[in-house]
């Protein structure tokens, strides 16, 4: 999975890159515009985004503000909090779902079109539904893990938080930044 | 009840204070059961989205341009060059008139009721520099201008010599005060007035097209309605428009002069140079455009249109 | 109405405070607005998405991925070494070296954690061979690092245009002044306290051999100085849109990467798409509720009631100036850069209006506040970056952070507040 999403999305945002570049070169190089790019360019752009929120559900790293963390002691304090805020996602998440899939439906009967390729809107406009629909079942697979570790029990649990070396999700995002070595003095 | 009518333009425009006087005759006619709350500058969304949210009864009602995603046969109400000067277009555009009545049954297909139509201008060309042959569409004029995404305003821009560059809305302005494009095609003295009149050097009335903006209501909001409020609420719309193709023309000519007084030299063009100009977007774009609507059907519009 | 809004705010906190995703803290006050009040979700799935469809957003992935992509090839050692020669012989020097180095980096990446990622493990060990201590070596360049988001290109500036309707290189411009007015400050407040720190001096060299090594250190670093070049003058010189630039800024870092600089691999471009792509995706689907919420709030007439109800405490526009600050202040304590734009902007930006607060210095508060939340606890994204870049304790840290943050930092956000100019000079200079 993780193979799979490496790939989908750095081709998705190397070709989105692409897109703009040409739409940069045919204007101002070449003079001569291509008609309707920009609207091609807004199918990989959606599931580009889309498919990232997914990403950040399944790797666990959507935008949290971990503020309560810091008042825990133990690892069995973390689980817990994080059951009862799974749990508020999972409800939530389940709610928005059903509101895009009520947009889907709606998407599907009436089949609009872009204004220049009449390309159906719809390859784009599914991406909101599929992507949450994902995102809630990671959401409740996480849920399902730890309760798994709650119930387990064990040693784990008794492990103290490191509050010296604390941690946010959006750090969890760039984990290509932290392993950027000295690479000049070894 | 209490309806909300989106408008594209800001708060104290021309449209604004329009529909203001409606939504005070509206209250008064129904001795306050109607109430109308106005969201001006596209406070709601694009004219797209809020056409779609109108026809889901998330809105109630607009008055904006009709957007041609859901059907792309809506798009005859912005197809170029059919209407010459303001007669023929109050005739086409106007109660009953060709595109007026097919605007009418596009719309009642989306659960949208037009309740009237609002001509707004006729379009011409905005450009941050000196004109080049303006009168002459078969000169390659090595302009870029912006054009909206909308295939019909792009094949024009490149009938008439320019280099037709797609920029979205957003960027618009940006990219002709840095220069990323030269001008700008799709709106008309007024539409730049509003919003690229500090980059505006050269306007063009070149006629590109005839902007006509509809009033929209939501069919079951206004089916839902008692009889009474029902009819006072058209009968102020036909007042609204009535009222519009009084000062349309004299409006166009008072934002061509705000232009001129803000320092854009305005290019205007002989009749022959009109002609001649309408002759060549008719022969090069209304074959593509009407193939992608239905050659027959639009064909027999326009036929309408042109008696 | 307002009551219900209200409610709705304290959910969206009380859930946001459990640890609860953002989108998902929007997700309940949308459901609040619904359930408990009347507004209606009707269209607003279709609405909201059709917001994501505005190109201008793509700028964000794609200058976060071109900043990622050129740290994490490598460049900051040659940028080092550019920056060095000028100043780095001074007593304190290499300090200034990292301030000037973050902004240099600002100037390539749209993000606040680019510069402590690419600068802090060359010249963290580097400074503390010199004889500054580690803690306060890591919080400079960490408080430097924020620089990213107040020297364009800067993702948090797109975001603010885009919500606010204020053009995006005006934005752009606006934090520019400010930034580099902290970038001095920082190196003042550095010279300042290097002088008690037992530092050891580079060896005087003569001036030829300086030039020789300045003229050595500068062909290398050209290829990283033309991508600001290449990206301002591109936006600037009327060739592309910021956009495009930003996609530009791609396409030019990869050859870059992989061949001059050689620290970009199959491997590492992967991870930085994969990467860019998720951390956007977080963005825009927190974006994406969160316009949803303050559309219903906009057709519930929430924001001019508050204005009103602010209003009716006072009027006086310093004093509101300054609670409006102290509000982001405390906002960017629990949220990152972009949350608190999100969150507040299109809120305050009515009650601006009303004040009379140009969007151009409206756009550097909200700049330098919301930027200041990466090294303000409890959530300081780019301090936690760099505790475990530099390795070091957060306890360690926190000192010399907010004495940087009180002498470097502070005075700067003044200054915005009662000096219009600072951030409308740069961009009337350019004609906005
Ligand atoms: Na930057
Ligand atoms: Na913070």
């Amino acid at each position: 999975m993780e193979k799979l999403f490496r790939y989908t999305l750095a081709a998705l945002i190397s070709t989105v890159a692409g897109f703009q570049f040409l739409q940069v070169i045919t204007r101002y190089v070449f003079e001569t515009p291509i008609m309707g790019l920009e609207e091609v360019a807004m199918i990989p752009t959606l599931w580009l985004y889309i498919l990232g929120a997914v990403n950040a559900s399944r790797e666990d790293t959507q935008i949290r503000a971990n503020v309560l963390e810091i008042f825990l002691s133990t690892e069995r304090a973390r689980h817990i909090l994080l059951v009862v805020s799974e749990t508020c996602s999972l409800v939530i998440s389940i709610w928005l779902t059903s509101w895009a899939w009520n947009y889907f439906r709606y998407a599907l009967r009436v089949d609009k079109e872009t204004p220049t390729l009449y390309l159906p809107t719809l390859i784009y406009e599914s991406a909101l539904f599929f992507g949450l629909l994902l995102m809630t079942l990671y959401t409740a697979w996480h849920l399902l893990g730890h309760l798994r570790a709650l119930l387990r029990g064990g040693a784990g649990l008794d492990t103290p938080i490191d509050h010296e070396h604390p941690h946010t999700s959006e750090l969890d995002e760039f984990k290509v930044l932290e392993r950027s070595e000295d690479k000049s003095h070894g | 009840a209490t309806l909300k009518i989106s408008h594209v333009r800001p708060q104290g425009a021309i449209i604004d204070q329009e529909i203001n006087a409606f939504a005070s005759e509206v209250n008064k006619a129904t001795d306050g059961d109607l109430k109308i709350k106005i969201y001006a500058a596209s406070a709601l969304g694009d004219y797209t989205s809020v056409q779609e949210r109108i026809s889901v009864g998330a809105i109630d009602m607009a008055v904006q341009p009709a957007a041609a995603a859901a059907d792309r046969k809506m798009q005859i109400s912005s197809f170029p060059y059919i209407a010459g000067n303001w007669e023929q277009a109050r005739k086409i555009y106007g109660p009953n008139g060709a595109i007026y009545n097919t605007m009418k049954e596009l719309y009642a297909k989306q659960d949208i009721t037009m309740l009237a139509a609002y001509p707004v201008y006729f379009g011409g060309i905005a450009l941050n520099r000196e004109a080049v042959a303006a009168g002459d569409p078969n000169v390659a004029k090595g302009i870029k201008v912006r054009v909206p995404g909308i295939k019909s305003f792009q094949l024009t821009g490149d009938a008439l010599g320019y280099i037709s560059s797609p920029i979205p809305f957003s960027e618009a302005f940006t990219a002709v005060q840095t220069g990323v494009v030269d001008g700008v095609i799709g709106s008309g003295a007024e539409g730049y007035y509003a919003s690229f009149r500090d980059v505006t050097k050269t306007y063009i009335p070149i006629n590109t097209h005839f902007e006509v903006w509809y009033m929209i209501i939501n069919s079951e909001t206004l089916a839902d309605m008692d009889a009474d409020d029902r009819q006072a609420l058209q009968q102020a719309a036909l007042a609204f428009e009535a009222n519009r193709w009084e000062r349309a023309k004299s409006d166009q000519a008072a934002y061509e002069q705000k232009l001129a007084d803000n320092g854009a030299t305005i290019v205007r063009l002989t009749d022959d140079e009109l002609e001649a100009t309408a002759q060549k977007v008719r022969t090069d774009v209304w074959p593509q455009i009407l193939e992608d609507v239905g050659a027959d059907w639009g064909q027999s519009i326009l036929d309408q249109a042109a008696n | 109405m307002v009551e219900i809004a209200l409610l709705a705010f304290l959910v969206l906190i009380f859930l946001l405070s459990l640890g609860v995703p953002l989108p998902y803290c929007f997700g309940a006050g949308l459901m609040v607005m619904t359930l408990v009040g009347d507004a209606t979700m009707k269209g607003m799935m279709l609405w909201g998405f059709s917001q994501l469809t505005n190109p201008v957003l793509l700028a964000i992935p794609l200058f976060v991925f071109a900043g990622t992509i050129m740290s994490v090839s490598g460049i900051a050692a040659s940028l080092l070494k550019f920056v060095n020669v000028f100043v780095g012989r001074v007593r304190g020097g290499l300090g200034v070296v990292a301030s000037v180095s973050c902004a240099i980096i600002g100037a390539i990446s749209g993000s606040g954690l680019t510069g402590i990622a690419a600068i802090g493990p060359l010249l963290i060990p580097e400074m503390e061979r010199k004889g500054y201590p580690r803690a306060y070596a890591t919080a400079l360049i960490a408080n430097s690092s924020v620089l990213g988001l107040l020297i364009p290109p800067s993702v948090t500036m797109i975001v603010f245009g885009w919500v606010t309707e204020t053009s995006i290189l005006a934005s752009f411009l606006a934090t520019l002044g400010p930034g580099l007015l902290i970038m001095i400050n920082f190196a003042i407040v550095n010279l300042v306290m290097a002088r008690k720190f037992p530092l050891v001096l580079d060896q005087q060299i003569e001036f030829g051999e300086m030039m020789k090594q300045a003229g050595r250190n500068t062909v290398h670093a050209i290829p990283a100085l033309l991508m600001p070049v290449i990206i301002l003058g591109g936006i600037y010189g009327g060739v592309m849109t910021p956009t495009e630039a930003a996609a530009v800024a791609v396409i030019y870092a990869l050859p870059v990467g992989f061949m001059i600089y050689k620290g970009l691999t199959w491997q590492s471009f992967l991870e930085s798409g994969k990467e860019s792509a998720t951390a956007v995706g977080a963005i825009l689907i927190m974006i994406l509720f969160s316009l949803m919420l303050s559309q219903i709030f906009v057709m519930e007439d929430i924001p001019q009631a508050l204005v009103e109800a602010i209003f009716e405490i006072t009027t006086d526009k310093t004093l509101l100036l300054l609670l409006v600050t102290l509000f982001l202040f405390l906002i960017g304590m629990v949220v990152n850069d972009i949350t608190a734009i999100i969150l507040t902007a299109p809120l305050l930006m009515p009650l601006m209006e009303a004040l009379g607060v140009s969007p151009i210095q409206f756009a550097a508060i909200m700049g330098v506040t919301t930027a200041m939340g990466g090294v303000t606890p409890p959530y300081a994204s780019i301090l936690y970056l760099g505790a475990r870049i530099g390795n070091v304790k957060f306890t360690e840290i926190i000192k010399p952070a907010m004495l940087l943050l009180l002498f470097g930092y502070l005075p700067v956000v003044a200054l915005v507040l009662i000096w219009p100019e600072l951030s409308e000079f740069i961009p009337q200079m350019m004609g906005y």
